[in-house]
């Protein structure tokens, strides 16, 4: 079921990133128990008409056993962040999990008082390769009638991500977690290219889903979309941003360079093999006498 | 007669993929059979298709063109084994190697007699493809087929066996003796010299005399010769590319080290003089040995030599002068005038061997540097081919790599060279298995 609220949803990266590190961290410090425990917490936005903007997060403490959501504590976490960001205010909880469960709707109706109509934000800490959306989900309360009784139930509600340029910044180092070894010239230069070529990659399968589209409407498959057209042909006309001659020498003799030294260091390489072949070679089948150890030959 | 019927009907009734080795035995013990009955095997084959039983089809060409054979009789053999070399399935003809073997060098014997190489070539190119596993084999045909093409100066036609890299040699399936090898270096040293490329023929002559010999061998001395000539004509020098005044690389087997000298020694004064850059010198010395060089059939190649003398002066000099006159061009590199001067940079110009321009009013010739800037894109394909071709070698070297180091004979070597350090801390080669050996 989609919401009717009718209310956008814009969430920040931060509150992306402080979920999925406050549930590694529990993750950690409760060992190899399993399951991992579910972490919960509140979330702080502002919301203007109808536009829900989340933007950051904090973590509660919520005792499982007894199903107690630790009051006290979110009071005084509310009232110190009212202080820094006299802005935000509580929009609502999050937690971790596959699915919603039934203990969900107890807190959410505790949460009523502080916010009338708080949002659930759901997090799927479980890594699935083949999906390609983020694993979050935002829940609204609405009030529908099943089987003749009114109950407050969870609707899934569309959202965006919103970014600032500081948090891009810090998403992309997150995101490039650099190795803590005194990282040497030759892993960083792994890990940049390692990044672009992935970064390639995904443009490269995005095109290719354009490509296989617009041939699908060429043969008559699909229906003919203009709108669509229009975007992707000016997407085409954005390209190529310079295009004059001596930019071509230029950029093919950086090109070339570059491929030369590629050339040099797989030549390197294979010489290197080739060394060691060598070597065991002649320790293996030299029939000359060499006692006590073996020498290089060629 | 109904014996060999009989067998017909076998080869016929067994040519499923199932029944090949069954079929295989039963060829195999009536050779005799097939012997005593030639008159008839003509009346056999033609009941054969040569597509589908070729096994026995095999069998039965072997024994027709035993012998001597008629003028008729080799025509005919040789139409029939053409059609069958072209059409034969290769996973029967894979079961007898050396019976396959045989009948392509009858084919190639035939050619020879009736005085057409022509006729061969292609016949054996199919052999050589149907006979290999992969490319990278080198079958017994292959010096056969070499052969065939430089008696027919049809060079072109034998690129597509001689590009390819040899990385294989497996006796059991093709069937390959260590002449073959030899041969095969040879022939295609000399086929890449028609062709022109000097480069790669040094290297086939290379792989000639370094391969490992416990006799010396007259393939070895003949391709040494060429190998002194070639490589005066490509390097110019002849000591340089190996370590030091031994004349051979340090792979050489040591027999071929002490007795090859003592056959070749024309050759070797021959480049003793070459490094001197006298061009009289070393006319002189060719006509004084003419006869020499004509018996080993080398004399065209000497005349390369010195063509490649000219050659070499005249880029010498574009290393000590920006322009030179074609008069003191002349003079430098003892040629007979201008004129001729001029004949020899404007080949080597089309050539690509030096860079320069040739100003008529004047006569005035000046060098210039390599115009290639490295910044179009058919040098990216180039360079992108490259690096291509060296990844390949790289992985079959690193395969090849770890074929070595789980051979047993390298690791009993390793175990051996470990004997002071404890056992229980480096168990990683237990002794006791390998003492043995």
């Amino acid at each position: 079921m989609s919401s009717s609220s009718g209310l956008t949803f814009k969430l920040h990266p931060l509150v992306i990133v402080n979920i999925s590190d406050h549930y590694t961290r529990i993750k950690a410090q409760s060992g190899s128990a399993s399951p991992p425990p579910r972490v919960y917490g509140c979330v702080l936005g502002v919301q203007t008409g109808r536009n829900v903007e989340i933007f950051n997060s904090f973590e509660l403490h919520y005792d499982a056993t007894q199903n107690v959501l630790d009051r006290a504590f979110l009071e005084s976490k509310q009232e110190q962040y009212k202080k820094v960001f006299p802005k935000y205010d509580v929009l609502g909880w999050y937690s971790t999990g596959s699915d919603i469960q039934d203990s969900d709707m107890l807190i959410h109706k505790a949460l009523t008082d502080i916010n009338e109509s708080p949002v659930y934000l759901l997090l799927n800490p479980a890594i699935n390769h083949a999906q390609k959306d983020l694993p979050i989900a935002i829940f609204e309360s609405e009030l529908h009638v099943i089987e003749g009784v009114p109950s407050l139930i969870f609707v899934n509600a569309s959202y965006t991500i919103e970014t600032v340029e500081a948090e891009r910044i810090s998403v992309d180092h997150v995101a490039h977690i650099k190795p803590s070894d005194g990282s040497s010239a030759a892993t960083q230069l792994a890990a940049h290219l390692t990044g672009m070529h992935s970064a390639i990659k995904m443009l490269n399968s995005r095109i290719r889903v354009l490509h296989h589209h617009l041939v699908s409407i060429q043969k008559g498959e699909a229906p003919y979309d203009h709108s669509l057209l229009r975007q992707v042909s000016s997407l085409i006309r954005r390209l190529p941003a310079i295009d004059s001659s001596r930019f071509q020498d230029d950029f093919l003799m950086e090109y070339n360079d570059t491929l030369l030294m590629t050339y040099l260091a797989t030549i390197t390489k294979c010489s290197s093999t080739m060394n060691e072949l060598v070597d065991k070679f002649n320790t293996a089948y030299d029939k000359q006498n060499r006692r006590g150890g073996r020498s290089t030959f060629i | 007669m109904d014996s060999l019927d009989a067998l017909v009907a076998q080869v016929q009734g067994f040519s499923g993929t199932d029944d090949l080795l069954h079929l295989f035995s039963l060829l195999k013990q009536s050779d005799e059979l097939l012997h005593t009955h030639a008159p008839r095997l003509q009346y056999a084959l033609s009941s054969l298709d040569p597509a589908k039983h070729s096994l026995g089809y095999l069998y039965l060409l072997e024994v027709q063109s035993s012998g001597t054979l008629s003028q008729e009789q080799s025509e005919n053999f040789l139409a029939l084994a053409s059609t069958f070399l072209n059409v034969c399935i290769a996973e029967q003809i894979c079961l007898a190697p050396e019976k396959f073997n045989m009948v392509c060098r009858r084919v190639k014997e035939q050619a020879l007699q009736l005085q057409e190489p022509l006729r061969a070539i292609l016949p054996l190119q199919a052999a050589i493809r149907k006979l290999q596993p992969s490319s990278e084999f080198l079958t017994a045909m292959h010096a056969d087929f070499l052969q065939m093409c430089l008696l027919a100066k049809c060079y072109k036609a034998s690129l597509s066996v001689l590009e390819d890299d040899i990385f294989e040699i497996d006796q059991k399936r093709t069937g390959l003796v260590p002449r073959d090898f030899l041969l095969y270096c040879y022939y295609g040293g000399m086929i890449h010299i028609g062709l022109k490329q000097f480069g790669k023929a040094l290297e086939f002559f290379q792989h000639a005399i370094t391969a490992p010999a416990t006799v010396l061998n007259a393939i070895t001395i003949a391709a040494y010769k060429k190998f002194v000539l070639v490589s005066l004509i490509q390097l110019g020098q002849f000591h340089d590319c190996f370590v030091q005044v031994p004349l051979f690389p340090k792979y050489t087997p040591p027999v071929v080290q002490r007795n090859l000298k003592s056959c070749v020694q024309d050759y070797v004064d021959l480049a003793t003089s070459y490094v001197t850059r006298n061009i009289a010198d070393v006319k002189g010395y060719i006509t004084t040995h003419e006869d020499a060089f004509k018996s080993d059939n080398n004399l065209g190649l000497a005349r390369q030599v010195i063509a490649s003398l000219y050659k070499r002066n005249i880029q010498r000099l574009t290393q000590t002068y920006l322009t030179l006159s074609l008069q003191d061009i002349a003079d430098n590199v003892q040629l007979d005038g201008p004129k001729e001067a001029e004949l020899h940079i404007l080949q080597m110009i089309q050539d690509g061997e030096i860079f320069a321009r040739i100003n008529q009013k004047d006569g005035m010739v000046s060098f210039q540097e390599d115009p290639e800037q490295y910044n179009t894109s058919a040098m990216t394909m180039r360079l992108n081919l490259e690096i291509h071709n060296i990844v390949r070698l790289a992985k079959k070297l690193t395969s090849v790599d770890e074929q070595v180091s789980c051979d047993q004979v390298y690791l009993s070597k390793i175990g051996r060279d470990r004997p002071r350090y404890e056992t229980e801390d480096f168990d990683i080669v237990p002794q006791k298995m390998y003492t043995n050996l």
